[in-house]
C-alpha cells in the first residue's frame, strides 16, 4: 500500500508516496493526485533522499546524561519524570526562567502543544526557528498588510508577467517551486533577481540586480523613486487601499538611481528599468528569502519591499501579491500555532486582555500578558544567568544560530537542557535529557506550507527503537506536570486528530480546518478558513487589508548599512549561502549518502579581484576571519560574487563567523552581511582550525 | 519511439535527476555538468542509429521493444569498443562489463516516465516521441506570433 505523505524538508510541502516492499521501503511520485504544490508528483533531490533518514544512527531510546556528552538510557516514564520535575521546580520560583523551543519540522499538532505547555506553565518565551529566518517578515508584512503570510499561491507566480525575486536564491532553495517561474517565463514573463551573487536563480532573469549584502532599503527607495516620478504608480489603488503616500514619496525623492547606484553598485539604468518593468505589468508577484530578511534592519527591509508591491497595486488580485518563502516545511504553521513569545494561536496576541481571557478560559488556567522571549534573546539571558532551563523540540542552534559559538556558551551555562529530536546533533551533545522523537514519515498529522496550504501526512513507516510521535511526548510531559484536566483543560490526548480538533476550537484561521476533511482531501486547504463548509481561501485581500482600519501602511523608511560594514581591518562583506542538496545545519541531509558525496564541503567563493588582491588560489585553502571566529574553506573563485563580496554555505557551522546584533524590532539577527578578511592557508592547518572547532562543537 | 529529450535552458543543476536514478540504480546513469550561468544533463541518447550497436563485436548491445537501446551483461566482453564509438562518452565500465541508461523498463512496462524525467522539477528533462516535440514547439512559436498581433490590434 502506498501511504501519502509530505516532504520533510522545505516549504514548498511536496507529496509522495512511501510503500513497503517485503525488502524495505521505497518511494513513489505522487503524480496522480491534482493540485498538489509539486505538479506531477517531481521532487527536487533533497526530497528524492527521503529513505535515508532511516539511516542507523537515529536516537532510540530517551538518554539521560552523566557529564557532557555522555548518556546513559534511560526509560520513556523516567525521562519523561525527570523532565517534568525540573520544569515545575523552575516554574515555582518563575515561569520566565524557562524557554521552549517549537519546530518548524514537526507538524502543527506537537507545535500547538508545546506553546500551551509553555503557556500553562506560566511563561510566553516560547519562539522557533521562524526568529532566525522569516520574522522580520512576519513583523513587517504585519505592520504595511496586517498580516505575515504569503498572500498568494504558487500558482499566481505562474500566472505573474513580471516576477521579482529578492535575496532569493529560488532554483537552488524551492526547486519545484521554482517550476512556476519557468512556466511563467515560458509564457513570456520578465525576470527580476536582486541579490548579490550570480545565483542559478539569475541564470533566469532578463535583469540582474547585483546589489552589495544589506543594502536593500536603498534600492527599493530607488525602485519607488522612479516610479513616482514617472508616474506609474497604481493611483487609484493609492488613493483608495493605502495609507502614508505622500510621506513616502517625500523619503524616496531623495534616492535617485545615481545615488542608489552609489550605495548599492546597482547601475543607475538597471534600476530605472526594472522600475519600469515591475510597475507597468499587468500582473506581478514578489518573491523573497534569507538575502532580504536576515538583516539587522530586516523589518524595514521587508516594509520597503511590500510598501514597493503596494504603491504599484500589485496584490489582492490573481498573479499578483507578497511571496516570502518558507525555508521549513512547518515555519508557517508553527507561526501559525503560536510558537511565537507574543501571539496565542491563530496571530491572538498575549497582550490583548480579551483574547488572553478566551484563552485562560479555554485552557482553565491563569496565562502571562507579558510578551516572552525570542530565541536569540534566550541565549542572552542564558548568558546572563537569567534562564535557567530550555526544552528544545526538534531544533539544532548550535549550528543555525548567528555567533554561534556564544549560543554554546549560552546553553551551557543553563541548569537544565532538554533535546527532543530524531538524531544525535551538535545541540543533543549539551542535553540533560535526550528524548528520541519519530521523522514525519513515521508519525501522522497537518502541516502548513508556504502558501498556507494545511495538508495531512500519514504514517508510512515504523519508528525506531522507542522513538514516539512528538506530540505523544509533549501531553506526556504534560499530564506529568500535573495539567490533566478534561477536553483542553489537560493534556489527554489519543491522538494528533484530537489535538488538531482542539486547534480548529481555538485559531480562527485554522476552524474549519478539520482531520475528516485533510484526510479527504490529499490537495489541502488554504487557511483562512473559518468554517467547516469553506473552501479555503488562497488569495488574500482582495477587498480589504487586515490592518485595523483596512488599508495598506506605506513605509517610508532611510538607508541604513549593515551592522558591521568593511574597514582596513576586516576589508571583505561576508554573506552566507546554501546548496540545493543540503537543507540547515545537516542533522538530515548531511546522513544520506546520496547527497554528501554530490555537496562534499563548503567553498569561499571569492571574485578573480579579489583572490589576487589576498593572494587565494581557485580550490586552495582560506583562513576567514570575523570579529567572532574563525573558520576555513576551499577556495573558489568566481565571477558570481562582486568584488569585495565572499559568499559561504552556512550548512557546516559558518555561523561561527556571522553577527548576532538583532533587528530591534523583529529581533532577527544579520546573518548577512559582515566583515570579514581572508588569508591563503595551507590544507593541514585548514584541516586542524576545523577539527578544532568541530571539537568545540560548532562545527558539524 | 520516444525519448528523453533534454532541455538544458531549463536546468537549475538541482541534480534530482542524479539522486533519484542512483538511489534506484545504485549509480547514476545520468550527469549534470554545470557551468558559470548554465547547466547541462546528459544520459544515453537512445540513438535510432546507435553507433555502440553497430560497433559492439559480440551483439551484446540490442533494442527493446519501446527502442531502449539495451546491455545483454551475458554476452558483454567488457572490450571498451562501445566507449569508442558513442559520440557523448556514454558507456562506462562497471566491473568488467559496460553499464548504461535503460531508460526505467519497469516504469515503462507500467506505463510510467522514466524516474529522472518523473522528478525533475522544472521539466527540463522530457520524454517523448521526437515528432509530437517538435509539432508542440510549431504550435507554440506559431501562438506567440500570433499574440504578438493581438496585442497591438484595438478592441480584441
Amino acid at each position: 500500500m502506498k501511504v501519502p505523505v509530505v516532504c520533510p524538508y522545505c516549504g514548498v510541502g511536496c507529496r509522495l508516496y512511501i510503500e513497503q516492499t517485503p525488502s524495505g521501503y521505497r518511494l513513489d511520485y505522487a503524480d496522480d493526485v491534482p493540485g498538489i504544490p509539486n505538479e506531477n508528483g517531481s521532487l527536487c533531490p533533497k526530497g528524492n533522499a527521503v529513505l535515508d533518514l532511516l539511516s542507523k544512527d537515529r536516537l532510540r531510546k530517551p538518554l539521560k546524561a552523566k557529564e557532557e556528552g555522555k548518556f546513559v538510557e534511560v526509560s520513556w516514564g523516567e525521562a519523561i519524570k525527570e523532565v517534568a520535575e525540573r520544569l515545575r521546580e523552575i516554574a515555582r520560583d518563575d515561569p520566565n526562567g524557562l524557554m521552549f523551543f517549537g519546530s518548524a519540522k514537526t507538524y502543527n499538532e506537537p507545535n500547538y502543544l508545546v506553546q500551551k505547555l509553555a503557556r500553562m506553565l506560566g511563561t510566553n518565551n516560547i519562539d522557533h526557528c521562524a526568529r532566525l529566518c522569516h520574522s522580520s517578515t512576519v513583523a513587517g508584512l504585519k505592520a504595511v498588510f496586517g498580516a505575515g503570510a504569503m498572500t498568494n499561491t504558487y500558482r499566481d507566480i505562474e500566472r505573474a508577467d513580471v516576477i521579482m525575486i529578492w535575496g532569493h536564491n529560488y532554483a537552488e532553495t524551492h526547486p519545484v517551486g521554482f517550476r512556476y517561474v519557468i512556466k511563467a517565463k515560458e509564457r513570456g514573463a520578465r525576470v527580476i533577481v536582486v541579490d548579490p551573487r550570480y545565483t542559478r536563480t539569475a541564470w533566469f532573469s532578463d535583469i540582474f540586480l547585483q546589489l552589495y549584502p544589506g543594502t536593500d532599503i536603498a534600492l527599493a527607495n530607488g525602485l519607488m523613486h522612479v516610479i513616482i516620478k514617472h508616474g506609474l504608480h497604481d493611483k487609484e489603488f493609492v488613493e483608495r487601499r493605502t495609507v502614508g503616500f505622500q510621506e513616502l514619496k517625500k523619503t524616496v525623492e531623495k534616492y535617485t538611481p545615481e545615488r542608489v547606484e552609489e550605495i548599492t553598485g546597482v547601475p543607475a539604468e538597471l534600476i530605472e528599468e526594472a522600475a519600469v518593468t515591475f510597475a507597468k505589468a499587468e500582473n506581478a508577484v514578489v518573491t523573497w528569502a534569507m538575502g532580504l530578511t536576515q538583516s539587522v534592519h530586516g523589518y524595514d527591509n521587508v516594509r520597503a519591499v511590500a510598501t514597493l508591491i503596494a504603491i504599484t497595486g500589485h496584490i489582492g488580485k490573481p498573479g499578483n501579491g507578497a511571496s516570502p518563502m518558507r525555508g521549513q516545511n512547518n515555519v508557517q504553521g508553527a507561526c501559525d500555532l503560536g510558537v511565537l513569545p507574543n501571539v496565542f494561536p491563530g496571530y491572538q496576541a498575549v497582550t490583548d486582555e480579551e483574547k488572553r481571557m478566551f484563552f485562560e478560559e479555554f485552557w482553565g488556567t491563569e496565562l502571562s500578558g507579558e510578551v516572552g522571549l525570542t530565541t536569540v534573546e534566550a541565549t542572552h539571558e542564558a548568558l546572563k544567568g537569567r534562564l535557567k532551563a530550555y526544552y528544545i523540540v526538534g531544533e539544532n542552534p548550535v549550528i543555525s544560530e548567528a555567533n554561534s559559538k556564544n549560543a554554546v556558551k549560552a546553553l551551557r551555562r543553563l541548569e537544565f537542557l532538554v533535546v527532543q529530536d530524531i538524531f544525535p546533533t551538535e545541540t543533543t551533545r549539551l542535553a540533560d535529557i535526550v528524548l528520541p522523537a519519530t521523522s514525519m514519515l513515521e508519525n501522522e498529522g497537518s502541516l502548513t506550507n508556504t502558501e498556507r496550504r494545511v495538508q495531512w501526512s500519514f504514517k508510512a513507516i515504523e519508528p525506531p527503537g522507542e522513538a514516539r510521535p512528538d506530540w505523544w511526548i509533549v501531553s506526556e510531559v504534560g499530564k506529568a506536570l500535573g495539567f490533566t484536566g478534561s477536553g483542553p483543560k489537560g493534556f489527554n490526548y489519543r491522538s494528533a486528530e484530537d489535538v488538531l480538533r482542539e486547534i480548529n476550537a481555538c485559531t480562527p484561521q485554522y476552524r474549519g480546518i478539520t482531520p475528516e476533511r485533510l484526510k479527504a482531501n490529499l490537495a489541502g486547504i488554504h487557511w483562512p478558513c473559518p468554517s467547516e463548509d469553506h473552501p479555503g481561501t488562497p488569495l488574500l485581500y482582495t477587498e480589504r487589508f487586515l490592518t485595523p482600519d483596512g488599508k495598506a501602511h506605506l513605509a517610508a523608511v532611510e538607508h541604513r548599512p549593515p551592522a558591521e560594514t568593511p574597514d582596513d581591518e576586516y576589508p571583505l562583506i561576508l554573506t552566507t549561502t546554501r546548496y540545493v542538496g543540503h537543507f540547515h545545519t545537516l542533522t538530515m541531509t548531511g546522513r544520506s549518502e546520496l547527497l554528501r558525496k554530490r555537496w562534499r564541503e563548503p567553498f569561499l567563493e571569492v571574485h578573480p579581484g579579489d583572490a589576487r588582491r589576498f593572494g587565494l588560489e581557485d580550490n586552495g585553502w582560506a583562513l576567514i576571519e570575523t570579529r567572532r571566529g574563525r573558520y576555513a574553506a576551499r577556495v573558489k573563485v568566481t565571477k558570481a560574487v562582486k568584488p569585495g563580496v565572499v559568499a559561504i554555505p552556512w550548512h557546516w557551522g559558518a555561523n561561527v563567523l556571522t553577527n548576532d546584533v538583532l533587528d530591534p524590532v523583529s529581533k532577527i539577527p544579520d546573518t548577512k552581511a559582515c566583515a570579514c578578511r581572508v588569508k591563503p592557508v595551507g590544507e593541514v592547518e585548514a584541516r586542524r582550525i576545523l577539527e578544532e572547532l568541530r571539537a568545540e562543537g560548532v562545527v558539524a | 519511439m520516444s525519448g528523453i529529450l533534454i532541455d538544458p535552458g531549463k536546468c537549475i543543476a538541482c541534480r534530482a535527476c542524479e539522486v533519484a536514478c542512483e538511489r534506484e540504480h545504485g549509480r547514476s546513469f545520468i550527469t549534470v555538468f554545470e557551468f558559470e550561468s548554465s547547466a547541462v544533463p546528459l544520459n544515453c541518447r537512445h540513438c535510432e542509429k546507435a553507433p555502440c550497436i553497430e560497433a559492439c563485436p559480440t551483439g551484446a548491445l540490442f533494442r527493446d521493444k519501446d527502442g531502449a537501446v539495451m546491455v545483454d551483461v551475458k554476452k558483454c566482453i567488457g572490450c571498451e569498443v562501445c566507449l569508442l564509438a558513442c559520440p557523448f562518452g556514454i558507456p562506462e565500465i562497471a566491473g568488467k562489463v559496460m553499464v548504461k541508461c535503460d531508460l526505467c523498463p519497469e516504469r515503462r512496462a507500467e506505463g510510467k516516465l522514466p524516474l529522472c524525467v518523473q522528478t525533475c522539477p522544472t521539466g527540463a528533462l522530457s520524454y517523448v516521441e521526437p515528432n509530437d516535440f517538435s509539432a508542440g514547439r510549431r504550435k507554440a512559436y506559431a501562438e506567440r506570433l500570433a499574440l504578438r498581433r493581438s496585442e497591438n490590434a484595438p478592441g480584441l
